[in-house]
């Protein structure tokens, strides 16, 4: 019991990593980018690719991560998320349309990983991190667990006190109430999106390469099934709200997990997505979905 | 009046012969290649050269171009010569039948190479089918593929030389064993529900678990875990290629220190990330680079001098005899058209061959191999001896 709950953690901690950036950016600057997915598993991908010419610790390649994470992200958004918005005509044509752009750039980093790969899959073999196992009683724990774990609390933290309390923070939500007197009050939103998008991506390229060590290796397409995870935990529990972020991806990985444990592998989805479905009857807005906070 | 009649009688009808004539051999193309063949025989291949089984189109456009380049340089038919249109399906079901349909209008073409994807290849293969064109897949092994005359396969099923992984285990006393398989993949789900109960009635273990996980699944903790506490002798995972180190990686870090048996998915560079952990996991093959049959060691010292010393996977072998076999027919056909291909090829599946594979024998239209057990010593890939298992 307490093996499996250790477990849905660690998979909860990696579906918020890669979930909280994909809320950020949809509940405040009303991208919801669909190329996220891509961004994280290139992000491993770059990695990989240099662990295989150097042997690197485990930081040094978080590092990597976080940074080609960061530099897609921003990619994305300045060349084809801006220009969108820019020639718009309305704010949910703009939303719709960046949603189509964010699949079509998915394409790109996805095609490149699989002709380098040929669809094989790939690690950090080359690191010089080695993975411990820890037995505490009837549990076990991996230092790359701990890690996971570590990362998903403190950058959770970080986030949500940079939203409620620094003064950038709190500019970026009155974007995400409205964009139109924020920029009247002199908040400069060109930069809070591109910054935005920068810590998206990063947060993306962390979990990234955090499941690669967890998993062992993961595959060009893996980034796909992560997207939609994702995207449900957000739905789950309110666009933009990063509670909600942490109570969705955690109720998401806790159902997979009991689906799993008692029953046969192959209803894991379709229980899962069922119980999204039914919170959303009761409640459409999500668990933490407040009515006031547009786009959330 | 009646010498005119007579003369455009004569013209109508000389004109219909040469029609009838262009018809019937309008299949290939170019000069004469004697013996009733032109001088190209045109064939479309159709593979994944993109997408996620890029890895299995690759390697069998590899070992396609191999053997035809081999059935050219030797003249195998005459002074006819094969050619191989590739099309990349890019894995997608519409892209496979469109070009499939597209070799059915266009007569130029005498028979189609299939895809390895099984959704692919059933959608292919009533296309094909109908039109009488003959058509020929690797991998592909789920039903509905092999529908008619006009369809052959030249990968045995998994289940039909599985049989050795079932002689390993009693040859390491194995009593329990676990299944751990991909249920949203045909081949995978029978290996997982009906193949490795019968192996354990025969060899004398008994099933304690069976999990299916998802087509898509990645985390294999829990699955790895539940496994892992039950501690059977053997486990057998029965995944899609890149699942395979990842679920290795889980049980192994989960304290499974049993028997590991999986399948040929576990084979073309797939366990490498997995590295040290899967050393000691053995898996039934079709194919062994490392097998001492002549005709393996033929092709693979062939396929050495021709990509740079690499060694050919399973996909690549089954491939090469997949060619010679389309090479084999129409020699036997001794013609371009579709149906005396169809008829060489039948011909040619009654006889059997040697191949890349081995020993090839045809039950119906499906391949039939002896089989080897392969396996991973923590670098890379190893024919496992009769003596160790």
């Amino acid at each position: 019991m307490a093996q499996n709950l250790l477990n849905a953690l660690t998979l909860g901690s990696l579906y918020l990593l890669f979930a909280l950036g994909m809320s950020l950016a949809w509940g405040t600057i009303g991208i919801l980018n669909f190329a996220h997915g891509s961004i994280f598993m290139f992000a491993a991908f770059t990695g990989h690719l240099l662990v295989g010419q150097v042997a690197l610790p485990l930081p040094l390649v978080l590092l990597i991560g976080t940074a080609v994470g960061a530099a897609l992200s921003v990619l994305a958004q300045v060349l084809a998320f801006e220009p969108i918005q820019r020639r718009a005509r309305d704010h949910r044509r703009a939303e719709l349309q960046i949603l189509v752009g964010g699949i079509g750039i998915a394409t790109i980093p996805l095609a490149i990983a699989q002709h380098a790969t040929k669809s094989v899959p790939f690690g950090f073999t080359g690191s010089t991190f080695q993975v411990e196992v820890y037995r505490l009683g009837p549990v076990q724990l991996t230092n790359v667990q701990l890690v996971i774990l570590g990362a998903a609390a403190v950058l959770t933290g970080v986030l949500a006190w940079w939203l409620r309390s620094a003064r950038t923070g709190l500019a970026l939500r009155s974007i995400g109430v409205d964009a139109e007197v924020a920029t009247m009050m002199g908040v400069n939103r060109r930069g809070l999106a591109v910054a935005t998008m920068a810590v998206a991506g990063a947060l993306a390229g962390i979990a990234g390469v955090l499941l690669t060590y967890y998993l062992g290796s993961i595959a060009a397409e893996s980034g796909d099934g992560f997207l939609i995870k994702a995207f449900a935990a957000i739905v789950l529990g309110g666009i933009g709200s990063i509670g909600g972020a942490v109570a969705g991806a955690m109720i998401l990985a806790l159902a997979e997990t009991v689906v799993l444990t008692q029953t046969s592998g192959m209803w894991v989805d379709a229980v899962s997505f069922g119980l999204i479905f039914a919170v959303l009857v009761l409640r459409p807005r999500g668990l933490f979905g407040r009515k006031e906070v547009r786009r959330t | 009046m009646r010498t005119g009649n007579r003369v455009r009688c004569a013209l109508v009808v000389g004109t219909a012969a040469v029609l009838a004539t262009a018809c019937a051999t309008s299949s290939g193309t170019g000069g004469s290649g004697g013996e009733g063949l032109p001088g190209t025989v045109k064939i479309m291949s159709i593979k994944e050269m993109t997408g996620p089984v890029a890895f299995a189109g690759t390697h069998s456009t590899r070992g396609i171009d191999l053997a035809v380049e081999q059935i050219n340089q030797r003249k195998f038919l005459g002074d006819t010569k094969l050619e191989i249109d590739l099309h990349d399906s890019a894995a997608s079901v519409q892209e496979a039948a469109s070009f499939a349909t597209q070799a059915v209008s266009d007569q130029s073409y005498s028979a189609i190479l299939g895809p390895a994807a099984s959704s692919q290849a059933a959608a292919v293969s009533p296309i094909a089918d109908k039109a009488k064109i003959p058509v020929i897949y690797t991998q592909a092994g789920s039903d509905g593929v092999l529908v008619g005359d006009y369809t052959y396969r030249v990968t045995a099923p998994a289940s039909s030389y599985f049989h050795h992984a079932g002689e390993y285990l009693k040859s390491k006393g194995a009593k329990t064993a676990a299944v751990l398989y991909n249920s949203g993949n045909p081949t995978l789900a029978e290996l997982g529900q009906e193949t490795v109960p019968q192996l354990a009635k025969k060899y004398g273990f008994t099933v304690s678990s069976s999990d299916g996980v998802q087509l898509t699944a990645q985390d294999f903790t829990n699955a790895g875990a539940k496994i892992a506490r039950a501690k059977p002798d053997a486990v057998f995972v029965l995944l899609q290629g890149p699942q395979n180190p990842a679920a290795i990686t889980q049980l192994k870090q989960n304290g499974y220190s049993g028997e590991i048996v999986g399948m040929t998915s576990m084979g073309a560079g797939n366990l490498k990330p997995a590295g040290q952990q899967a050393k000691g996991t053995v898996w039934p093959s079709d194919f062994s680079p490392h097998a001492e049959v002549p005709s393996v060691q033929e092709f693979v010292k062939a396929y050495q001098a021709k990509y740079n010393g690499e060694l050919p996977n399973n996909y690549a072998a089954e491939a090469y005899d997949a060619a010679w076999f389309l090479a084999r027919g129409i020699k036997e056909a001794g013609s371009a058209d579709r149906t005396a291909i169809q008829q060489g090829l039948a011909t040619v599946a009654k006889q059997g061959f040697e191949g890349a594979e081995g020993k090839l024998r045809f039950e119906g239209n499906d391949l039939r191999v002896e089989g080897v057990l392969a396996g991973w010593d923590g670098s890379g890939e190893i024919l496992v001896s009769r003596e160790a298992s």
